[in-house]
């Protein structure tokens, strides 16, 4: 699992972050966006690891349909029959598939709110990146707003996170489409990993957002 | 007898004293194994879930390596293949990084088995003119005799030692790019477990029971 060591609380807003206690508009924005970059991340975190419960309990369905394909039975007995037991409980697996489909579907809307978070947030970014430019020229101001970074860095940062999180919601949406309808289970462990390994999520994500949170002061340095 | 010594028989006194001595070390020695069996259980105990995870992602190595991307729903992706396999490789790694460390863990209580052993071992050597065939062999019902003792403990020693040397080469020949064999990791984890010679051991420290509370 992706998850840095140690931190998987929403970041708060203290006192002790004393560089920046509000001194300026800018300042504060940045500060707040990053925090809110971290929280969405959190429970992106969240939302990812109850996905791949739904997403393991899909495929385990489909690999016991599998077991329990109905054989051909010419017994009298059966023929008179409506349903044969084994077509009942083929039945019964598909609404819990259904079922679990559905939650699927669930987290990855939520997760769609959250990219669209991560868009405003970036917007946001963009913003105070504009007003800068048209304060000081396209070289900004001279003195950084928190301790190193110019605020184009932040922009950019915003702009690598979102792009990569886009990129992962869109293959989050591929495997809760094509799941339930692959039965090679080669294919399904693939699948199974993509959710879970999050390839377009790689440790530099996380280390880009480390990196904002340091510069803003939410991190001690 | 309520302080559980044996019945005195004529034996010369520097005998006596060098068999109280090395009964005295030998317990300490069966004391201090008896808790190192424990620490060596924990931390086996943590390697298991590392061990099964491993396996798991040989599975899913194999998986991707046999799944043609382009002919699936997730050809769309850019160097979906390439990145997943970064992603995968990198929590092995991490894995083995824990395996490693538990290893040195191991590690440590081979060495103080060892060590116990190495010191008991060599004050029966210096002990050994004053002790003859009698003193080493004789026994009661609350002490069992020197050479049984000795025999047990070296036993002990020769277990976590070959069971270390066994683990440590497992996980030293693990290769990420043999898949099969990653895959089967946990397996072969499991199959060192030897149930056989551990009752043994825990069969020798039940006999020892009276002997390691008694002499307080």
């Amino acid at each position: 699992m992706n998850v840095l060591p140690g931190d998987s609380s929403e970041v708060t807003m203290s006192s002790s972050n004393t560089k920046f206690s509000a001194v300026t508009g800018s300042a504060r924005k940045i500060k707040d966006n990053a925090a809110d970059w971290h929280n969405l991340m959190v429970r992106w975190d969240k939302l990812n690891n109850d996905g791949f419960q739904f997403a393991t309990n899909i495929v385990n369905m489909k690999n016991s349909q599998k077991e329990h394909q109905p054989v051909d039975d010419f017994s009298s007995a059966t023929v008179s029959q409506s349903f044969s037991p084994a077509v009942q409980q083929q039945t019964a697996g598909a609404a819990e598939l259904q079922d679990e489909c559905s939650k699927l579907q669930t987290v990855v809307d939520q997760m769609v709110v959250i990219v669209a978070k991560m868009e405003h947030l970036t917007a946001i970014q963009q913003g105070v990146q504009d007003l800068e430019e048209f304060q000081f020229g396209p070289e900004g101001r001279t003195l950084p707003l928190c301790h190193s970074w110019r605020t184009k860095e932040f922009e950019e940062s915003s702009r690598v996170l979102l792009a990569a999180f886009r990129q992962e919601l869109k293959l989050k949406q591929t495997v809760v489409q094509e799941l339930a309808h692959t039965t090679l289970p080669d294919l399904h462990m693939v699948y199974l990993s993509c959710w879970l390994h999050q390839p377009f999520l790689p440790a530099q994500t996380r280390l880009t957002l480390e990196a904002l949170l340091l510069e803003t002061g939410h991190r001690p340095l | 007898m309520s302080n559980g010594t044996c019945v005195k028989t004529r034996e010369r006194v520097p005998a006596e004293g060098a068999q109280m001595s090395l009964q005295g070390a030998l317990r300490r020695s069966f004391v201090a194994l008896h808790s190192q069996r424990a620490v060596w259980r924990s931390v086996l105990e943590e390697c298991d879930p590392l061990m099964e995870s491993l396996g798991n992602l040989g599975e899913q190595m194999r998986a991707l390596s046999r799944v043609r991307v382009s002919d699936t729903p997730l050809r769309v992706f850019p160097e979906l293949q390439e990145r997943l396999q970064v992603q995968l490789l990198q929590a092995a790694d991490l894995l083995l990084q824990r395996l490693r460390s538990r290893m040195s863990h191991l590690q440590s209580v081979r060495d103080a088995i060892s060590n116990q052993v190495s010191a008991v071992l060599q004050l029966y050597e210096d002990a050994a003119d004053s002790l003859d065939l009698a003193a080493v062999t004789q026994r009661c019902s609350v002490i069992p005799s020197l050479a049984d003792m000795l025999a047990w403990l070296q036993d002990a020693e020769r277990f976590y030692k070959q069971q270390f040397l066994q683990r440590k080469t497992l996980l030293q020949t693990l290769r990420l790019d043999d898949l099969s064999q990653l895959e089967s990791v946990f397996k072969r984890w499991k199959i060192l477990e030897s149930p056989d010679s551990e009752q043994e051991i825990t069969d020798a420290l039940c006999r020892l029971s009276f002997f390691m509370e008694s002499h307080r």
